[in-house]
């Protein structure tokens, strides 16, 4: 693994860092005042918590002195016993609440913990129940404080293709759009992302040919302002006229269609269903790709661009400034729509916007997220075997064919599995230390595909997945890392993974939750763990903190299924199952069983 | 004849059978599908369960169905670990089994609806490239053909939609045969492309009118090799199974006439064996 050798000049770093958010401040214009409350601790107005996806939160009251005194405060339960992903947001002494589908929303008043103040209960096509993949997730709600022309507003984006905009004070429809069609296919997991004046949605859906796109709505009428697709005419995928001017190694025009063959692009994924994050002083959007349809990767030739990417767009235009493809023509389901962290760090001596992202595939990238110049790319775990390493200067993986999932080629111990070394967690990022915080899947397969003859010149053609937890053992990880120097400050072992991320505080912690059903804090400086507490069910949400009357606490979702939860939420047996998640996370039934609610904390 | 009356009862007393009353020979084992209609099922309904029956009764032996549910390990799991013995409907000379003499042949159709008088005659036909919807089973020759003519893609959610958008990976997707028919009798679908035998039944339950047109054998991929539409039918035993091969073909030529009244009122299309009978000639 190339690893650029870069200085850490902690001191400068600092300072610096406040000089870039004081600018930030004055150039922000429509959501100055969502920005503003994001920085507020007591508040937590993002499923990211702020536009960086630092995750990181100022509130030291709860620290490594005290948290083994945090007691449970309240509880809450929402009814519905499937995963739980995405964390609560807290707004001016409201709780708001989702759950997976039928996504329900609840409104809690902080005064008065044991009272909702509205719920709102969405009747859906239950349709969309049968097409999503992995669960009936959602990531979490989103918020926009009252503007102009619309009130204080909270976003939903519904499993069965809507977006949703409810009054934050009544929980009273604002508006509605269908946003993906599930009779195509096409969900809607994904957390909505507030930016300017637009509400952000994603798609889902890919391995079923949905074409991934990226819409902007108005926030105050849901007016569609642009869509950008991930396949496709260049005026589709909406290129720059100096789209990856810096980078033009990354490629640059064209290729939505030329890397696809015939018009297989029309069918060719790259949904976006993870998180989004923006700098509002460059006022660009970022967010990943996902991966290629259909996933039998002999069927589209070609590096399938630009599935499995990481975006740079500009928010008013949806334009992109810059693309950089991670896995050109996936062959593992990598799909790369995950946690995107903004961070100013030193690099070859100068202050660097950077964006960090650790990808599915088991890699962690860090770019100049203004210009898309890659900084470094190194293995999450020394256990990644399809890549040997990636070339820093064409930015290519150096693939190792051993693990290839070609057709007449049967791979065993792949690592990462298809579930990725990172799936859909929310990371966390600690400026004073710039440390992220990982939590890592740990989970290998064997890919065996097969086409097998029927009659009448018919074949059955699929592959059969297996996973397993990777060669240290267990299923999950938690690391420290420093993304520019790719250096790694601690990391502990988890029996199973810990799906949903991290969260951190100045209190010299990392709380995170994991799927057997523990919310842990550990010492952010040395991985030592200070306190920890089962919850009713497992985890696969994220922790977040705020603070109320002067106290301050911390709540997290507890609810198991998602991807890794299949076996257990649809009673599945076979190993295969699930798309192979069954066999690896079988053990978990003997640990944790449904559930679903808040769990909210104190000292 | 009495020779080898002598010599199958020589083979049941080898084997430790009782040789006696009805149950002189042992049943015949025939590996058969718990739910693939209109071939087989549990209940014995499909067409192959009657073919199976009729074997039964010329060889003297009750028929035991070995019912599986996953075609594409039934050989595997099945046969070739000797749980059953007999596959009834296979493509004359698939390598993974000794087949038998071809005893029908026929082809794959397009199915439409008869008021819409489409002028369909085969896959370079107009009507193919302006219908809105054509419902076919992925994985077979018409899936070849499909991005022959460029409908693939623009089908493929479709596609997805008719198996409620159900992976390939790791499990085995069952497109219906007689939901594909009523796609095309509700009017969700203006053509259906699939195995005349598997639609027969489905097309002649109709309360629709429908038409039915067998796709000639002449299509060929971008690069000239022939996709084949016409397919002879054959029983299937494990190989090394000569004797019971043997029984078999007898029992074709011998039954000729039933076998044939049991698919002529099931309405499968029935064509000519070519001659001399072409062996399969595999697809890839």
């Amino acid at each position: 693994m190339r690893i650029s050798k870069i200085a850490r000049h902690v001191g400068t770093t600092t300072a610096l860092v406040s000089g870039i958010l004081l600018a930030v401040s004055q150039t922000a214009q429509a959501n100055k005042e969502l920005d503003q409350m994001s920085r507020q601790n007591t508040n937590w107005v993002m499923q990211t918590k702020d536009y960086s996806a630092t995750h990181y939160s100022e509130l030291y009251d709860i620290n490594i002195t005290n948290v083994k005194n945090l007691k449970v405060a309240w509880s809450f339960s929402t009814g519905v016993l499937n995963g739980h992903e995405g964390g609560p947001l807290v707004v001016d002494g409201i709780m708001y609440v989702h759950t997976p589908y039928p996504n329900n929303v609840f409104a809690i008043d902080l005064n008065d913990p044991g009272k909702i103040l509205w719920e709102y209960k969405p009747k859906q096509n239950p349709a969309a129940r049968a097409v999503a993949c992995c669960d009936v997730v959602n990531r979490g709600l989103a918020y926009a404080p009252q503007g102009k022309n619309y009130p204080a507003t909270i976003f939903l984006s519904q499993l069965d293709g809507h977006i949703v905009a409810l009054n934050a004070k009544t929980g009273e429809m604002l508006w509605k759009m269908e946003n993906s069609d599930i009779a195509m296919g096409s969900t809607l997991t994904v957390a909505p992302f507030v930016a300017e004046d637009k509400v952000i949605v994603g798609t889902s859906g890919a391995e079923l040919g949905v074409r991934g796109y990226a819409t902007a709505y108005d926030i105050k009428d849901g007016k569609q302002a642009w869509r950008v697709y991930a396949t496709g005419p260049d005026e589709d995928i909406k290129l720059s006229k100096d789209f990856n001017k810096a980078n033009p190694h990354y490629g640059q025009f064209g290729l939505g269609l030329k890397t696809w063959e015939g018009d297989a692009w029309k069918i060719g994924g790259g949904t976006n269903w993870g998180w989004y994050a923006y700098d509002p002083d460059l006022r660009m959007l970022y967010y990943g790709s996902g991966n290629p349809a259909p996933w039998n990767e002999t069927m589209r030739p070609g590096d399938n661009k630009w599935t499995m990417t990481i975006w740079g767009r500009d928010i008013d235009t949806g334009e992109a400034k810059f693309g950089y493809q991670k896995t050109p023509h996936d062959e593992w389901d990598y799909a790369g729509v995950n946690y995107m962290g903004l961070s100013e760090q030193m690099v070859n001596g100068k202050m660097t916007k950077l964006l960090t992202h650790p990808d599915r595939n088991g890699l962690v990238y860090t770019l100049n997220r203004e210009n898309g110049d890659l900084v470094n790319a190194f293995k999450i775990d020394n256990t990644v075997n399809w890549v040997k390493h990636v070339d820093l200067k064409t930015g290519l993986p150096v693939r190792d064919p051993e693990y290839s999932t070609h057709m007449d080629h049967e791979a065993k111990g792949i690592c990462p599995s298809a579930m990725g070394y990172h799936n859909q967690g929310i990371e966390s990022y600690d400026p004073t230390k710039q440390l992220f915080f990982m939590g890592v899947n740990h989970i290998c397969m064997d890919w065996e595909p097969f086409m097998l003859p029927y009659r009448a010149g018919q074949f059955f053609v699929g592959a059969t997945l297996n996973m397993y937890p990777g060669p240290k053992g267990t299923l999950g990880q938690v690391k420290a890392m420093n993304s520019v120097t790719g250096e790694f400050e601690w990391e502990v072992q988890e029996k199973f993974a810990v799906w949903g991320g991290t969260m951190a505080t100045a209190g010299d912690l990392v709380f995170y939750g994991t799927l057997d059903g523990y919310i842990k804090a550990l010492n952010s400086k040395t991985g030592e763990e200070l306190w920890k507490f089962k919850l009713p069910s497992g985890v696969i949400g994220h922790p977040i903190t705020y603070k109320h009357d002067g106290k301050q606490y911390v709540a997290i979702y507890y609810g198991v299924g998602g991807w890794p939860g299949v076996g257990l939420v649809f009673d599945l047996k076979d190993p295969t199952a699930g798309l192979g998640a069954v066999g690896a996370f079988k053990e978990l039934a003997h640990y944790t069983q449904m559930g679903g609610g808040v769990m909210v904390f104190s000292l | 004849m009495r020779l080898k009356v002598t010599i199958l009862t020589a083979l049941s007393l080898a084997l430790g059978v009782a040789a006696s009353g009805a149950f002189a020979q042992e049943p015949l084992k025939v590996c058969a599908a718990e739910d693939e209609m209109p071939y087989s099922n549990k209940k014995g309904e499909g067409f192959e369960n009657k073919l199976a029956q009729l074997v039964g009764e010329e060889l003297g032996r009750k028929v035991e169905f070995v019912t599986w549910t996953d075609p594409r390990f039934y050989l595997r799991d099945y046969l070739d670990k000797g749980l059953c013995d007999v596959s009834i409907g296979m493509d004359t000379g698939d390598p993974r089994v000794l087949t038998t003499r071809p005893y029908y042949r026929s082809g794959y159709v397009f199915i439409t609806r008869q008021n819409d008088n489409l002028d369909l005659q085969n896959w370079d036909s107009e009507v193919l490239r302006k219908v809105e919807r054509i419902a076919y089973v992925p994985g077979s020759p018409a899936e070849v053909m499909m991005r022959a003519i460029g409908r693939y893609n623009d089908m493929f959610n479709y596609e997805q939609e008719l198996v409620g958008y159900k992976s390939r990976r790791n499990q085995y997707v069952k497109y219906e045969n007689a939901k594909l028919v009523s796609e095309v009798a509700s009017g969700r679908a203006e053509v259906a492309v699939l195995w005349g035998p598997a639609s027969a039944r489905y097309v002649k339950e109709s309360a629709t009118p429908l038409k039915v047109t067998v796709i000639p054998d002449n299509n060929t991929r971008a690069d000239g090799e022939k996709v084949g539409f016409h397919y002879s039918t054959s029983m299937g035993v494990r190989n090394g199974e000569e004797a019971l091969l043997a029984q078999l073909n007898q029992v074709i030529e011998k039954r000729q006439h039933d076998i044939r009244q049991i698919l002529e009122a099931e309405g499968i299309p029935l064509l000519p064996e070519p001659e001399p009978a072409l062996a399969m000639k595999k697809q890839d």
